[in-house]
């Protein structure tokens, strides 16, 4: 055997903070505004159930270093919760779950805070809520008594603090996000290649001027200048020409493969390559760059909302008034002005970089004097204004749950008549009756199978004829309340990253419950 | 009074008698102790997995502690696998963990070893090593559950031979290159000046030269002797100033040969920089003068990582940092004094704060001279590094459907395993999957034929192999081509090697070779290259090699004798035809689209060339790893 431990001490730290490189992999994530803002959190957990799917939630929050946890738990520590919990060892045994969990999570990361409730016994869930606590989130796990998912549901309303049940038994589980009002998102970190935004079919002076610059005399240039055109140029140029010849710019599908060939022909081939890799570029552009700019329904949805008194003069609300007004006066959003890589010289690529800045950087002072004019817009910081007016044209609103949301029955005729289709369709079959036979044991550590099938069919019609809402609701019967140890680590992982997103405000969180199947390892998102 | 339940209570009562007592009797084989493998430990240990085998090389870093939770900051410095048994262990102590801190690409890890394991988890964050554990598996007919996660997004798959398509049906992306006189002489981005960094000035000054970095390409060299002769020229003073580390006045050779005196000789090169900005040489003792504020600060810059330095403290973090390694490399070398002549190296890796901060000054200061925009410390690392980023949740998901997975292997339903992919940005599913995907009848890995074969080492020649064994045993003509790793052994215009006994070719126990029909004439096509497996054997009768297990001659064929190797069947049309759209997804190394051609086996096993390399008849067998991958280049999650 080949093992050895070396006995040397870790070396000391010197250079970035031992913080920034135990964090540096997750930092290319969410950067040093995400991390801030986990940093910040104070998470409370409201443990009850089998207790693990909500502990391993906490330990992929621990991990990346969020700032404080709460665990509440009344449980004691039994022999069964040793095959199942992690964060559990035999000297646990006849102590409070909430305090051995909290000590062995935090062994994880020193620099995260844990605490547990209750500290004596006998304290209500009351006295927690009314400490003075300022939770930024709320994880509760099922199934919980009533009682006290009334308590923190009011808890959850009355501070507007965003709350996740977990749920998790045998080998389903689910989750569902309750948002508190409208949740909107700017840093939504969308695919790098959707954001490019080069505005060739309304050129500013600058931009037009450039391109003229470069494609001067272009029959005559030398073989190296012409083949070092930037791409954006040449498709600027062909515009104009097009223009010339057509009177108006290429719209439709076949114009812009029309377009496309004069580009394409516009490349040299008497060399030894047979061609110019810009122009190669360029061909490839057409179709992705040459498009009037529309305003993405995501974006539309939110200049249409309607903020409230109170939201409305809070900074997404002031700075989305601004760009709003700056999209009503120039029909486009503010430029984001970043230039992707393409074959150029070095001088002409940092030339074409430093006009595009020059126009995002006007574009940026537009919108801050817009702000600054706002009757709150005095206090929004500067740097707040240029995030959001780089994503403008993929902010994002995720709206709480409706105040009429539609009722079970209506999404399960949906569900299930999809279901009568998916041979045809290909879709694989809803999940739903997973989730309801769950839901059916929200407050019941185990029930029979006809027990759910009953509960379910006060709100579905025919639950007890449907046959995989019986297999379901059998399944769920036979776990009795157990988790399985690997579907509640596998789900704590779903559901902590949904936190991350929530707390970060990066991503889009998913809307709004997600139900997992571990007999054939799929998950489904639905609007419930 | 509740009756006390048993630890396994919610296991058996949720799994079943049958599927609880097959997990409980397997022998499990789990290669990787990272961020996905301290996931997938302690899922098995408390899914109640019998025995489970650890092999991890690595030791732990500080950057693994956010997701990596079986390890603690004391534990830094310590081996991954032994750590991770200790942990994993105090949770389940009635589970037999044996861990090894080694290789998993080590001679005693033979396919007899594997064959003793009733299912292999991979938890790699390398291409190398998934793939000599994909052939390995393959070999030993070991089912295979092969992971790898990417920032937000995660991959599960299971293989298994002869059903399921392999780890290399689908063909991976290479390292990217960029050619030399890009990276030496005309530089036009960040990473040609970051490449410079660490490929050229790191490891002309503390390491090997720069024609073994896989990150410069050397093809189109011939086009510019000249130059390259120049820049050969470059290579050779910077060796001699090598000589004065350890000096004060080191820092200031180094920095006005690279930055001055080579940049004034590139400079006066007029042709190349006609239609180019021409780089404006820099002057250490003007600038460290001027910059001397900034050095008083200097543990301020150190700490600054996220934001751009300027001139100054590039200047000064270059200072600062060449005099870290070169002390670093002194006491090396005196401590590597005994009896022990190689020369010591530093090489980089982007978690030695040392390395980093010389690669970042250098390429900043390299960029300024070329007019190129410079970057952070913290972008620096990530190009320079290929980082990938990596968190425990999607380690935490991805652990989980492996083990999900791997119940339905245990319950021999290999047909109903899937493809499992995290799409954590599509809003109506987190997870899709995929039904698994048929071999590539077009992979050299897996769809060959593998025989095993027993070799007398003391007396079998290659003529005993070839004209023997292949040609009269097992039918073949003679257009073969027989490779041993990336080495030539025989073809027909190379048979010096044929009267050679196999020990004197490197060959040993558990070695691989490759034989290649290249009969094209065959109106059914080549036969499928065949994968020999050497076992040594002294008790063999007359005949000094034997094969085991010769698959059975079902197919007769007109040129008798008849061979138990498959044709080739052609034309070859994948059934589902995804070889390349399941390279949809960015993890396991960035899959490409198949141009379903013949590719070697060699080229496959050790990420080159397909060329055919002479064999140097060196005889200690060392070619087995003759070509190293750039361990930066394929990182997934270390
Ligand atoms: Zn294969």
């Amino acid at each position: 055997m080949t093992a050895v431990i070396t006995d040397q001490a870790p070396p000391i730290l010197k250079g970035p903070s031992d913080k920034e490189k135990k964090y540096d992999r997750q930092l290319r994530l969410w950067a040093a505004s995400g991390q801030q803002a986990l940093e910040d959190a104070h998470i409370l957990l409201l443990n009850s159930g089998a207790g693990t799917v909500g502990v391993e939630t906490l330990k992929n929050l621990v991990l990346p270093g969020i700032g404080k946890f709460t665990i509440a738990d009344n449980a004691t520590v039994k022999h069964a919760d040793l095959g199942v919990n992690f964060f559990l060892d035999e000297d646990c045994l006849g102590k409070p779950r909430s305090e051995c969990c909290v000590k062995l999570l935090q062994e994880l990361n020193p620099d995260v805070k844990g605490d547990w409730f209750p500290r004596e016994k006998g304290e209500s869930l009351e006295s927690l809520f009314g400490h003075g606590h300022n939770f930024t989130l709320i994880m509760y796990s099922l199934p919980i008594e009533a009682e006290s998912l009334a308590l923190v549901q009011k808890y959850a309303e009355k501070n507007q603090v965003p709350l996740l049940s977990i749920h998790s038994a045998g080998f389903y589980s689910y989750f569902r996000i309750h948002l508190p009002g409208t949740f909107p998102i700017v840093d939504t970190h969308p695919e790098s290649t959707a954001t490019t935004d080069l505005r060739l079919l309304t050129p500013w002076p600058e931009l037009s001027k450039f391109a003229a610059d470069v494609t001067a005399d272009i029959e005559n240039q030398s073989a190296h200048e012409h083949g070092h055109i930037p791409y954006v140029a040449l498709l600027l140029h062909y515009l104009g020409k097009w223009k010339d010849i057509h009177g108006s710019l290429p719209s439709t599908y076949k114009e812009k493969t029309a377009f496309r060939d004069t580009v394409s022909a516009g490349a040299r081939r008497d060399n030894p390559e047979g061609g110019e890799e810009n122009f190669d570029e360029a061909t490839a552009a057409v179709l992705k760059t040459i498009s009037a700019p529309s305003l993405a329904s995501s974006v539309k949805e939110v200049f249409d909302y309607k903020p409230s008194e109170v939201e409305a003069s809070s900074s997404f609300w002031v700075i989305t008034d601004a760009i709003k007004q700056f999209y009503g006066k120039h029909n486009a959003l503010p430029l984001p002005g970043s230039v992707p890589d393409m074959k150029a010289q070095s001088t002409i690529y940092v030339q074409l970089q430093n006009i595009y800045k020059a126009k995002a950087r006007r574009d940026i002072s537009e919108v801050l004097e817009i702000v600054r004019a706002h009757p709150s817009g005095k206090d929004v910081e500067v740097a707040e204004i240029e995030t959001f007016s780089k994503n403008a044209a993929f902010i994002k609103l995720i709206r709480g749950i409706d105040s009429t949301p539609p009722s079970i029955q209506t999404i399960a005729s949906q569900e299930f008549e999809n279901d009568k289709t998916a041979e045809l369709t290909m879709m694989p079959l809803s999940l739903l009756p997973i989730y309801l036979s769950l839901n059916a044991t929200s407050h019941l550590p185990s029930a029979s199978s006809s027990d759910i099938l009953a509960t379910v069919g006060k709100d579905v019609l025919g639950a007890s004829d449907n046959q995989r809402l019986v297999e379901a609701a059998e399944e769920v019967a036979r776990a009795k309340g157990g988790e399985l140890h690997n579907i509640s680590a596998l789900t704590g992982g779903m559901v902590a990253q949904e936190v991350i997103k929530i707390i970060t405000k990066q991503y889009i969180p998913i809307d709004n419950t997600c139900v997992f199947d571990g007999i054939i390892s799929r998950a489904q998102v639905l609007r419930i | 009074m509740v009756p006390t339940m048993r630890r396994d209570h919610f296991n058996s009562q949720s799994f079943g008698s049958p599927l609880n007592t097959m997990v409980k009797e397997a022998r499990i084989l789990m290669v990787g102790a990272g961020g996905i493998g301290c996931e997938l430990l302690k899922n098995l240990v408390l899914t109640g997995f019998g025995e489970i085998h650890i092999v991890d090389l690595d030791t732990i870093d500080l950057s693994n502690l956010n997701r990596q939770f079986l390890f603690r900051h004391e534990h830094i410095k310590k081996s991954k696998a032994l750590v991770a048994k200790e942990a994993a262990h105090a949770f389940n102590p009635r589970v037999k963990l044996e861990a090894h801190h080694a290789n998993i690409k080590d001679p005693q890890f033979n396919v007899r070893w594997f064959k003793g394991f009733t299912m292999v988890f991979n938890a790699l964050d390398n291409l190398e090593a998934r793939r000599h554990v994909n052939k390995m598996c393959l070999a030993a007919e070991v089912p295979l559950i092969e992971s790898g996660t990417t920032g937000f997004n995660g991959q599960v798959q299971v293989i298994k031979k002869g059903v399921t398509a392999c780890y290399d049906c689908a063909p991976k992306e290479t390292p990217k290159s960029f050619p030399v006189c890009t990276i030496r002489s005309t530089p036009s981005q960040p990473i040609h000046c970051i490449v410079w960094g660490k490929s050229y000035l790191l490891s002309e000054v503390f390491g090997t030269s720069e024609d073994e970095s896989v990150e410069m390409d050397h093809s189109e060299d011939s086009e510019n002797a000249k130059e390259i002769e120049k820049l050969r020229q470059e290579s050779q003073a910077l060796k001699n100033i090598k000589e004065s580390m350890g000096t004060p006045s080191f820092p200031q050779l180094l920095f006005d040969k690279v930055y001055h005196d080579d940049v004034v000789r590139l400079r006066s090169m007029e042709e190349m920089w006609k239609t180019r900005r021409p780089p404006e040489a820099l002057s250490y003792a003007s600038i460290i003068e001027q910059a001397a504020e900034t050095e008083i600060s200097k543990e301020k810059v150190l700490k600054d990582g996220q934001r751009v330095w300027n001139l100054h403290e590039n200047v000064v973090v270059f200072k600062d940092s060449l005099e870290r390694l070169s002390r670093r490399f002194e006491e090396m070398k005196s401590s590597k004094s005994n009896g022990n002549s190689a020369e010591p190296t530093i090489t980089f890796d982007k978690d030695d704060e040392d390395t980093l901060d010389f690669v970042t000054a250098s390429a900043n200061l390299r960029s300024l001279v070329f007019g190129i925009e410079t970057k952070s410390r913290f972008d620096i690392k990530q190009m320079a590094g290929n980082i990938i980023p990596a968190i425990a949740t999607t380690n935490a998901i991805v652990a989980g459907l492996c083990v999900l997975e791997s119940f339905k292997v245990l319950r021999g339903e290999v047909s109903a395993t899937k493809e499992v992919f995290l799409s954590p940005f599509a809003p109506e599913r987190l997870l899709s999957s995929d039904r698994y995907r048929a071999p590539n009848p077009d992979c050299p890995v897996c769809s060959v034929a593998q025989v095993q074969l027993l070799v007398d080492m003391s007396r079998a020649t290659l003529n005993d192999l070839v004209e023997d064994f292949l040609r009269l045993e097992l039918g073949y003509g003679e257009e073969i081509v027989v490779n041993h790793g990336d080495s030539l052994l025989y073809d027909v215009e190379e048979t010096d090697n044929l009267t050679k006994k196999l020990g004197e070719l490197g060959i040993k126990s558990d070695s691989f070779l490759t034989v290649i029909d290249e009969d094209d004439e065959n109106p059914k096509g080549p036969r499928v290259n065949l994968v020999l497996s050497v076992q040594e054997s002294e008790t063999l009768g007359d005949k000094p090699i034997k094969g085991v297990d010769l698959p059975a001659s079902a197919v007769t064929e007109n040129d008798a004798p008849a061979s138990p190797i498959l044709r080739k069947k052609k034309p070859s049309q994948p059934s589902n035809g995804t070889y390349g759209t399941v390279a949809a997804t960015t993890t396991n190394g960035n899959l490409t689209v198949s141009n379903g051609t013949k590719r070697l086996f060699s080229e496959v096993e050790e990420g080159s060339s397909p060329k055919r390399v002479k064999l140097a008849t060196n005889g200690d067998g060392s070619n087995d790893n003759a070509i190293v991958i750039d361990d930066g280049a394929i990182v997934i999650d270390d």
